[in-house]
């Protein structure tokens, strides 16, 4: 678990694994019986935290200016770590289905004492936040993002998809 | 250097204005010198979630009439980032983009550590060239816009001054893509050269005979170097009949070239 600051507001990420309620927390999530509210990331799509926080900051932007695209702050989160501009695709892919057991919990200016009621939560088990870049599936990355070997060359996968995060809705 | 603070950033300092965008550099990287200015904005030094950035703005023109002056300046930021990302993909270096802004009409790049092309190549004005890095600068130069060129994809202002070198990598950035523009005609693909050529012969005469080895990266990397570099001869033969001749030559492709982009690289 771990607390970044992005604008003046905060942003608590936290890694789990073997989780086994994905579905009951995607149904309260849908249902927005979710309480605290939290976003639920894909975490297999992640190799690190700095695509989050780029993502992060824009949807602290969009709050800022009252255009969101999606209902809620953390929906928002999850729809803007997507490469596309398509809502539901973006927040079937980078968001968890019923089968997932690999989560990366996200939530805005949160307490420590809501942190602790998300731990309880979810059934799973937290791990540290280095251990993403080990666990990403890069080959699901690859196809997500269309990320090509020349471009590899040149740049990291987290630089790859920083820039497709920022330059989506210029495309 | 004035000092503009933000509320929502951290406060940023300008680092140059130019016609397209003030720049702003904290440390000596870039030197606040009025020559270079093209450009229509400002960038600025800032910090984005903890990591050193350049935010570049662009102006918006009061000539114009506001809606359509807000209409272009958001087609042209959408284009610089369009354009920046398919250099990525064609595998050529760039800074990594961290935000788009469109109502405050910024952008937002990662802060590249290391001096532009353009100051390497001053110092060896200054104190004699050191031909290994200056063969591997060329060779990344060339290199990089053969890719840009396969891929169609044009740069627009060429100069090394828009080309940074890494420091710890030595690997070759290219930055500002503000004019660039798609296209799959030689012609273009050779004015980019030819504009490069033209800066080098301005400003870096004493070096030697860069452009060679820039062209001889550009053939082994471009799989279409032949045709451009046809039409880069054709022009280059055309430009100067032209001039010798003081007169106006009909086939104009080159001298019909908007003289904006050939002004800024004979700074």
């Amino acid at each position: 678990m771990k607390v970044f600051e992005i604008n003046g507001h905060s942003l608590c990420l936290a890694l789990f694994t073997d989780v086994s309620n994905s579905k009951e927390l995607l149904d309260s999530m849908q249902a927005g019986t979710l309480e605290p509210e939290v976003a639920f990331l894909n975490a297999s799509l992640i190799p690190d935290v700095f695509p989050v926080l780029a993502a992060a900051h824009k949807t602290l932007l969009a709050k800022s200016r009252e255009s969101l695209t999606t209902r809620t702050l953390h929906s928002e989160l999850v729809y803007n770590y997507s490469g596309s501009k398509h809502i539901t695709e973006s927040l079937k892919r980078c968001g968890i289905s019923d089968r997932s057991t690999y989560v990366l919990v996200a939530r805005f200016n949160t307490s420590l004492d809501e942190m602790k009621d998300i731990d309880k939560l979810i059934h799973g088990k937290e791990i540290d936040l280095e251990e993403m870049e080990g666990r990403a599936d890069q080959a699901q990355i690859h196809k997500h993002y269309k990320i090509t070997g020349p471009e590899l060359g040149i740049s990291s996968l987290a630089d790859a998809i920083t820039c497709r995060i920022a330059s989506r809705d210029a495309l | 250097m004035e000092i503009k603070a933000d509320g929502k950033e951290s406060s940023l300092i300008l680092l140059k204005q130019g016609a397209e965008a003030t720049t702003c550099a904290l440390a000596t990287n870039y030197n606040v010198s009025q020559d270079f200015l093209q450009g229509t904005g400002r960038v600025f030094e800032s910090n984005f979630v903890g990591r050193r950035c350049v935010v570049k703005e662009r102006f918006s023109k009061k000539y114009r009439h506001p809606s359509l002056d807000s209409k272009l300046t958001l087609k042209r930021l959408n284009a610089e980032a369009r354009c920046m990302t398919r250099a990525r993909r064609l595998g050529v270096a760039t800074p990594v983009l961290y935000s788009v802004d469109p109502v405050l009409q910024t952008l937002t790049f990662e802060y590249v550590e290391g001096p532009a092309v353009k100051d390497v190549f001053l110092d060896f004005g200054l104190h004699g060239v050191a031909e290994e890095r200056m063969d591997d600068i060329a060779k990344q130069i060339g290199d990089a816009i053969g890719k840009l060129h396969d891929g169609n994809l044009i740069h627009g202002d060429l100069t090394t001054s828009n080309m940074l070198i890494q420091s710890g990598t030595n690997q070759l950035v290219l930055i500002d893509f503000g004019l660039s523009f798609t296209s799959t005609l030689h012609e273009d693909k050779a004015v980019d050269l030819y504009v490069l050529e033209r800066a080098l012969l301005s400003m870096h005469s004493s070096c030697g005979n860069v452009m060679d080895r820039i062209l001889a990266a550009y053939r082994k990397s471009s799989k279409q170097w032949s045709s451009t570099l046809n039409k880069l001869a054709q022009g280059a033969a055309l430009l100067s009949y032209s001039f010798s001749c003081d007169k106006e030559v009909e086939s104009a492709q080159w001298l019909a070239k908007p003289p904006s982009i050939m002004c800024s690289a004979l700074r």
